[in-house]
């Protein structure tokens, strides 16, 4: 019999490990359903705000080889538009589908998560940690006590699961007991890392944002770490692993570090979405490979003593 | 993949609207009709440029004055400006190296049309092109696609050609003569009714589509034609008819 690929996260249950992260591609219905078709076992929506949000003017991302760098600006057509497409994708869509909610203060993540619950989404992620748009992401989850007050009040509203998406600078598992304290189900490690680029042939910074975030192969080391450590302390925290996930190798990498599931985002650029099936049919032939029956049994399996 | 940086060596007004820029890239690019660049000024801004032609190092865009950044390209740029570009980017038109093409271009969208007219002549096609402007002032690269086929003009105002649409130019042109494929781009109204009208004969076709194009890369989601979630800059700009078969049947409804 293959190995199963199956994993269960905070009561949501994935056909396999792989998730679209928020930021890439989860703007409207009929990217989701290719998301869905190209094989993810769940979906991220990109961040939601209240009031549609412009974006930043181009160049809004820069491929630097070893990783990439983005600054979008939290691009979304604001709730009220896109409460229609999580509806659409909560009707057709058979994977689960994470809104993402992004907001300036608790009265704003309160809004805009109401209204993805009402649509239908299955689970929330709140972005505590976008490095590169002023009021929101990490600017909110710099403040620990303000991110556990939003969370105890989207805890107070959703019964469905609640992630907390969590910077490097902040992922560390006494913070995160306190997210859990506060009612979240568990965490998202980790989002992008401020960051810039400059060219030396323009001598300009490249971003219109100058400051953005890098993802890519270059971070993982960094995600591994903070996956390794909250998946110490925290035995029993779902944890969704993120960071320079480019194939089954850096997917296995974050499990074995204690990631329940990853997050897959910038390496589309190079893969496309034949990368879900690439990580899938991976991680399947390395169990069978190994003689395991399960993915379940290498979340934290480098940590065995 | 960074930019490559480039010098303008050579500018003309098309019209007084649109501009032809010729670039020596430091680096060779080997683009395939249709793909497209995004070109950087830097402080400025970065847009997407479907390559008008390509030899070496040598590469060509056609800018029609729309916007900020190429407001910016038609008043300040000169030759000898420095800009930097990345690409080719997205899927480029697919050809067979046999038979008889009809091109049908909307004013600007004639520049990958000419690219991909060149690479047919060399491979032995025959071509044809439809080019259709608003009026007699707005008509550019007539000779240029007179060098490699047969050319017809259309303007809605004016005395030039054919007049009207070049939708209309099309649909006489087609009822005429049989062609093994239609390329078109312009305007989307104008892309899908051609596809629409291909569709229905059996007709191979293709389209060069247009959006706001952010990444470029494929992962930002903003250049997504709905509801078929296909994206300009990766699935794009290049879509076959078939592709888009299921928005055309929805458009009638």
């Amino acid at each position: 019999m293959s190995p199963a690929l199956e994993v269960e996260l905070a009561g949501l249950r994935l056909r396999n490990p792989t998730i679209l992260a928020s930021g890439i591609l989860g703007s409207s219905y009929g990217l989701i359903k290719r998301v869905e078709e190209a094989g993810a076992g769940a979906i991220t929506t990109k961040t939601i705000t209240r009031e549609p949000k412009e974006g930043y003017s181009n160049p809004v991302f820069v491929d630097l080889g070893f990783g990439y760098l983005n600054a979008m600006g939290l691009p979304n057509p604001g709730i009220t538009a896109f409460k229609m497409e999580l509806r659409r994708a909560a009707e057709n869509i058979r994977i689960p589908v994470i809104a993402s909610i992004g907001g300036r203060d608790e009265g704003e993540f309160m809004e805009v998560a109401e209204h993805a619950l009402d649509a239908g989404c299955s689970a929330i992620e709140l972005n505590l940690s976008c490095p590169h748009v002023g009021g929101y992401g990490l600017e909110i989850g710099s403040d620990i006590q303000l991110a556990c007050n939003i969370i105890r009040s989207i805890r107070s509203i959703s019964s469905r699961p609640v992630f907390a998406k969590i910077s490097a600078y902040y992922a560390r598992p006494d913070i995160v007991s306190r997210y859990i304290g506060s009612g979240a189900d568990g965490v998202t490690a980790i989002n992008t890392i401020r960051a810039a680029a400059i060219s030396v042939e323009s001598m300009t910074p490249i971003l219109s944002n100058i400051f953005g975030g890098l993802s890519g192969p270059c971070i993982r080391p960094i995600a591994v770490a903070a996956i390794y450590e909250i998946r110490r302390e925290l035995p029993d925290v779902p944890i969704i692993g993120v960071g320079g996930v480019d194939g089954w190798r850096a997917a296995l990498e974050l499990i074995l570090a204690g990631a329940n599931a990853v997050g897959v985002g910038s390496a589309i650029a190079r893969k496309d979405l034949e990368i879900f099936r690439e990580i899938i049919e991976g991680l399947r032939d390395f169990l069978a490979s190994r003689g395991f029956k399960s993915i379940k049994e290498l979340v934290g399996y480098a940590q065995r003593l | 993949m960074s930019y490559i940086t480039g010098v303008i060596e050579r500018l003309r007004d098309l019209t007084k609207n649109i501009k032809e820029y010729e670039i020596i890239l430091e680096d060779r690019v080997e683009p395939e009709p249709g793909q497209f660049a995004m070109l950087w000024i830097p402080r400025v801004g970065e847009i997407p440029l479907s390559f008008a032609d390509a030899e070496d190092n040598i590469v060509k865009f056609i800018v029609a004055r729309v916007g900020r950044v190429t407001g910016y390209m038609h008043e300040r740029l000169m030759a000898g400006d420095r800009v930097f570009i990345r690409g080719p980017l997205g899927r480029g038109f697919t050809w067979a190296p046999s038979g008889r093409a009809l091109l049908v271009a909307g004013g600007y969208g004639l520049a990958p049309l000419y690219f991909l007219a060149k690479n047919l002549r060399i491979a032995g096609c025959s071509v044809k092109a439809l080019l259709g402007f608003k009026s007699d002032d707005d008509i550019f690269y007539r000779e240029e696609f007179a060098r490699l086929g047969e050319v017809e003009i259309s303007v809605e105002h004016g005395s030039s050609g054919y007049h009207g649409t070049v939708l209309d130019l099309f649909r006489s042109v087609i009822r005429g003569r049989s062609y093994d494929v239609v390329y078109v781009c312009g305007k989307e109204e104008l892309n899908l009714a051609v596809m629409r009208e291909c569709l229905r004969a059996g007709l191979p076709v293709e389209a060069s589509f247009e959006r706001r194009i952010k990444c470029g890369a494929g992962i930002c989601g903003s250049c997504s034609i709905e509801p078929l979630g296909l994206r300009v800059c990766r699935d794009g700009p290049i879509l076959d008819g078939r592709m888009i078969a299921p928005m055309l049947e929805a458009d009638e409804d």
